[in-house]
């Protein structure tokens, strides 16, 4: 009992649940996929990698994943930003947030569902571009969801997201100094450099967190490319969940390894963009 | 002026975007035969959620599902609190490192983290259970639960607690009157966001609960492209139903013990 009340102790019991239940299941299943990505026929081999490396359809999945990635980090971002941006003062009122909250009640999948609803072929914009004379039949409207492109699974993404990037960064512009801004003003600075020097400083950080957790988030993703995805290209863990679970235990290893090369990018994308931002930040603090 | 018309049209295209998909599929949950290119229904009619409600299939998912989402909350709750208050409050040797292991499933694809267990939970005979899913969902649930808490926690400080000892408060008695009512709002973000990451997850359940734990997420995917689209707008709303039922429960259980705790 005395252990317990030990200041010093204290708090690692109280992390002790969530840590060794996080730090369990994250280490034993990241080493033992690790391990299974290099056994074929219950020996040790990189034939998994060999083979993925040789497959061109692996190489397409990849950039495939990328892109979609990518794109759908980025115009999230940007319209989350620009809306928290220009309405904070509305956002901070709660009959405002629970709208913005409303697309977050949403399983993804859910939200993949609404965007059919919504872009498919004989969907509602397609039956009001019909009414509106755009089109003159169903035939007519664009492929925009099950697309090769992968327009639909931006779409979900993107509707998905926006709301993610507005409630993260809520907080920042409720607890940044207003007298900064106004300092900038009497020093005869524009709204442009009000900005740049009285809010971007505050903001960027947040917003590469909240850049790299959605590009690990949609580059890892299944559930929206597994229900609104075409049969070439796929997604890489669609891809990997197809070899894990079609049966055939030759094709597991490759699944595996599928994977690895998945937590590996997107390990590296995180390291890449901490130590670009580590430089800045140091520049920031120096005062130049 | 112009400034202004600008914002007022940003404001009322975003509440479209947001807002507008979502009624649309209340729309199509009611309707009776929406014929393209009809901009609204021209019949409405309750068949769909009746059906939905007489699916053995979908009835047998959603127990499946509210007993999973419900042990998830408890045990995302009992987890997160203690880290997130002792990671607000409390300076300690190796704390970014822990952080940084607390925040890794978002990072980790979670797909590969169960893959990889999955063979150990087979022989731990927790494979195709609820136990063993509820472990997993544990996984996206906890780091989304802990950083909500711990800016909640921030945001009450310690000088409350301070004067609650001063008092000669019991910690029982310091967590019911202070956290509880003053932890609210983070702890129902943390609790609705909690059940909607629990209903998300198609992966994690298929390959723990080896199509025998079968979760509402599990009959959604084949439902899509069978079953009629007023069935599937009203499965679909019953995904934002139940984190709103699960937040009414929430608060109605915290409000009656903080209500018991006042009284002297």
């Amino acid at each position: 009992m005395k252990l317990l009340r030990n200041k010093k102790v204290r708090p690692y019991l109280h992390i002790a649940p969530a840590f060794l239940m996080i730090a369990g299941l994250l280490g034993y299943g990241v080493i033992n996929g690790i391990l299974e990505s290099l056994q074929m026929d219950l020996s040790w081999s990189n034939e998994a990698y060999r083979f993925l490396f040789v497959e061109s359809t692996f190489w397409t999945s990849l950039w495939y994943t990328f892109y979609i990635t990518l794109i759908s980090t980025l115009i999230a971002l940007m319209i989350g930003f620009g809306i928290t941006h220009f309405l904070f003062p509305y956002l901070v009122k709660d009959r405002w947030k629970a709208i913005i909250w409303v697309p977050m009640l949403f399983p993804h999948f859910a939200a993949g569902y609404l965007i059919v609803l919504l872009f498919s072929d004989s969907g509602w914009i397609s039956g009001l571009s019909y009414k509106a004379g755009f089109i003159s039949g169903l035939e007519e409207f664009p492929n925009l969801v099950n697309d090769s492109m992968g327009i639909g699974i931006i779409l979900t993404y993107v509707w998905k997201e926006i709301p993610f990037v507005v409630l993260m960064l809520l907080p920042v512009y409720v607890q940044m100094d207003s007298r900064l801004k106004d300092v900038v003003r009497t020093l005869g600075g524009k709204k442009r450099n009000e900005f740049l020097t009285a809010q971007w400083p505050f903001l960027w950080p947040t917003i590469i967190e909240i850049a790299i957790i959605l590009f690990a988030f949609i580059f890892a993703a299944f559930e929206v490319p597994y229900l609104l995805g075409v049969t070439f290209p796929q997604m890489t863990p669609v891809l990997a969940f197809e070899w894990f679970f079609e049966g055939n235990w030759e094709q597991r290893p490759l699944a595996f390894a599928a994977m690895v090369v998945v937590t590996l990018i997107i390990i590296s994308f995180t390291i890449l963009i901490y130590s670009t931002t580590q430089k800045y930040r140091h520049r920031l603090m120096r005062g130049s | 002026m112009l400034r202004n018309l600008l914002k007022k049209s940003l404001m009322v295209s975003a509440v479209i975007l947001t807002v507008g998909p979502v009624i649309l599929v209340m729309l199509q949950s009611i309707s009776f035969r929406w014929k393209w290119p009809d901009i609204i229904p021209q019949q409405f009619g309750l068949r769909a959620w009746q059906g939905v409600f007489r699916d053995p299939n979908l009835l047998q998912a959603l127990t499946y599902s509210m007993i999973i989402t419900g042990a998830v909350v408890m045990l995302t709750m009992i987890i997160s609190m203690p880290a997130a208050r002792a990671l607000a409050f409390e300076q300690f040797k190796g704390k970014t490192v822990i952080e940084t292991v607390l925040m890794l499933p978002l990072l980790i694809p979670l797909l590969f983290i169960v893959m990889g267990i999955h063979l150990t939970m087979i022989r731990l005979n927790l494979a195709d259970t609820i136990i063993g899913v509820v472990i997993v969902h544990l996984l996206p649930a906890v780091p989304y639960a802990i950083r909500i808490l711990r800016t909640g926690y921030e945001r009450i400080g310690t000088r409350w607690y301070e004067q609650a000892t001063v008092l000669g408060a019991s910690r029982f008695k310091q967590f019911w009157t202070i956290t509880v009512p003053m932890l609210m709002p983070s702890i129902r973000s943390a609790i609705v966001l909690t059940v909607v990451i629990t209903l998300s997850q198609y992966a994690l359940t298929a390959i723990i609960g080896g199509g025998i734990i079968t979760t509402l997420p599990m009959i959604y995917y084949p439902y899509f492209n069978s079953a009629d689209q007023s069935i599937m707008a009203a499965f679909t709303l019953l995904f934002a139903v139940l984190p709103i039922l699960f937040w009414f429960g929430i608060e109605l259980v915290c409000k009656s013990i903080t209500t018991m705790i006042r009284q002297p």
